[in-house]
């Protein structure tokens, strides 16, 4: 019957169905670049080896409040030091904590579901090796209705969707490696596509480009951050070739060598911690996905 | 090496104009926005020589590699204080489409000017290995590049 799933009541993957794996954590580290999570978890400046730890605390301002990043080092009682192999496999494909409750979408689980059990039994194990921070993050500051939880299971009734759409050009093993990194543990379309009123993502406009949904202090509407559309369209990136994407992810330098700024800095770097291939699969992807304008009208 | 910062400084003189067409006529700052706009063309222009070497777009050319990075060297020396007057910020009135520049430059200042530094200390070493070999020029783009990014990520609004 395949992958379609439909998450809504707590509906947590069970002890059996986790693979007989042992952990490999150099994948599960090439997974944590992949997966960008020093980008929130780590302290705002951190750079070199201050990325692996990952003590949270970071403010989110957003529409629907302030959300507070939280420490998922190794400590076990301020991070997620105590946790099981199966917490952690809940909390990634799932959006579910060890007591069964719902985890904001601000934590990319409807991207990281995607992602196969055994990569995040790697990514778990590498995170495992990672230093403990003593860090007690504060909790989200969200105003109604969004502070109630348990509403988040209608959210993810509506929102979270298992399958992802199939490749629109004949498969090779390039374009489904980089249709997995894209859509799943890169999670490129929390930002770059556009969100309803409810924060759940536009499908039928991926990749095409939205208002940043962080809040810059100060800021106001008219000069609010744009994540720009990366589809091969004229208002995207069509002009930009494979080996352009792929070098702009290595470098940081797009094909005018303009650089990158604001949050694509983070992201672009731990692009550059992937394997040469990964990032050509990738940009390979990004040339084959629709087209679609800028224009959401 | 003179010769091909003259040819960025004329081909931009050239360019400008037309880059700068869909912006208003009239706005606050316009000398200091259109100089500094100009200026970042400048770091382009030599960055896209090296980086065509680095990407392998181009063949590699040691003394235009030396040249470009020279210029991206003396562009991060210049006096640029002038071109940043408080309040040419896109949050200002009048501002959002001319300037991407974010009002964090002056409010957390001198952060910007330490960032500004390390872009020169990635430069120097650049400059000084540039003519050196394709490999040289290839292991410090990322030192320039993450001195570009060090502004680029805190002061400058996204804009797609």
């Amino acid at each position: 019957m395949g992958v379609f799933y439909i998450g809504s009541i707590p509906n947590p993957i069970k002890q059996d169905e986790l693979p007989e794996h042992r952990g490999d954590t150099q994948n599960g580290e090439l997974m944590f670049w992949a997966g960008g999570c020093a980008s929130c978890h780590a302290q705002v400046d951190a750079d070199g080896d201050e990325q692996l730890l990952l003590s949270g605390g970071l403010e989110m301002p957003t529409p629907f409040g302030m959300f507070i990043v939280p420490n998922i080092s190794s400590d076990a009682d301020f991070g997620i030091g105590a946790w099981t192999d199966l917490n952690f496999v809940n909390a990634m494909a799932r959006g579910l904590s060890p007591d069964n409750k719902h985890y904001y979408p601000a934590f990319p689980y409807t991207n990281y579901q995607h992602m196969t059990l055994k990569d995040l039994l790697d990514l778990k194990a590498f995170l495992d090796t990672l230093p403990s921070s003593s860090n007690n993050a504060a909790d989200h500051q969200l105003a109604l209705p969004y502070s109630i939880r348990r509403g988040l299971g209608l959210w993810k009734r509506k929102y979270l969707k298992r399958e992802i759409p199939a490749l629109n050009v004949p498969s090779t093993p390039e374009l489904e490696r980089g249709r997995y990194l894209v859509r799943g543990p890169a999670h490129c379309g929390a930002c770059h596509t556009p969100r309803d009123a409810f924060g759940g993502v536009l499908a039928d406009r991926f990749l095409a480009g939205a208002d940043s949904l962080e809040i810059e202090p100060g800021a106001d509407t008219d000069s609010a951050s744009r994540i720009p559309n990366i589809t091969p369209h004229d208002d995207g990136i069509s002009s930009w070739s494979q080996s352009d994407i792929a070098y702009s992810l290595e470098s940081g330098f797009d094909p005018d060598f303009d650089s990158f700024g604001g949050s694509m800095v983070h992201v672009q770097e731990n692009m550059a911690m992937l394997p040469a291939e990964d990032r050509a699969a990738i940009a390979a992807y990004l040339k084959s996905i629709p087209a679609i304008p800028s224009n959401q009208n | 090496m003179k010769k091909s910062f003259i040819a960025a400084v004329v081909a931009l003189a050239v360019a400008a104009p037309a880059y700068f067409a869909f912006a208003a006529d009239d706005f606050a700052f316009k000398s200091q926005i259109e100089g500094r706009q100009a200026f970042m063309q400048v770091y382009r222009f030599n960055l896209s020589i090296l980086g065509g070497m680095a990407k392998g777009d181009v063949e590699y050319d040691a003394d235009l590699a030396a040249a470009s990075a020279n210029n991206l060297l003396a562009a991060s020396k210049m006096s640029n204080g002038a071109m940043w007057p408080m309040g040419s910020h896109t949050e200002a009135a009048g501002l959002a489409d001319v300037t991407a520049a974010k009002e964090a430059i002056w409010s957390t200042y001198p952060d910007i000017a330490d960032k500004g530094k390390d872009l020169t200390e990635a430069l120097t070493a650049m400059a000084a290995v540039a003519g050196d070999g394709l490999e040289s020029l290839r292991s410090n783009m990322g030192a320039v590049g993450n001195g570009c990014k060090g502004c680029h990520e805190s002061y400058r609004l996204s804009r797609d």
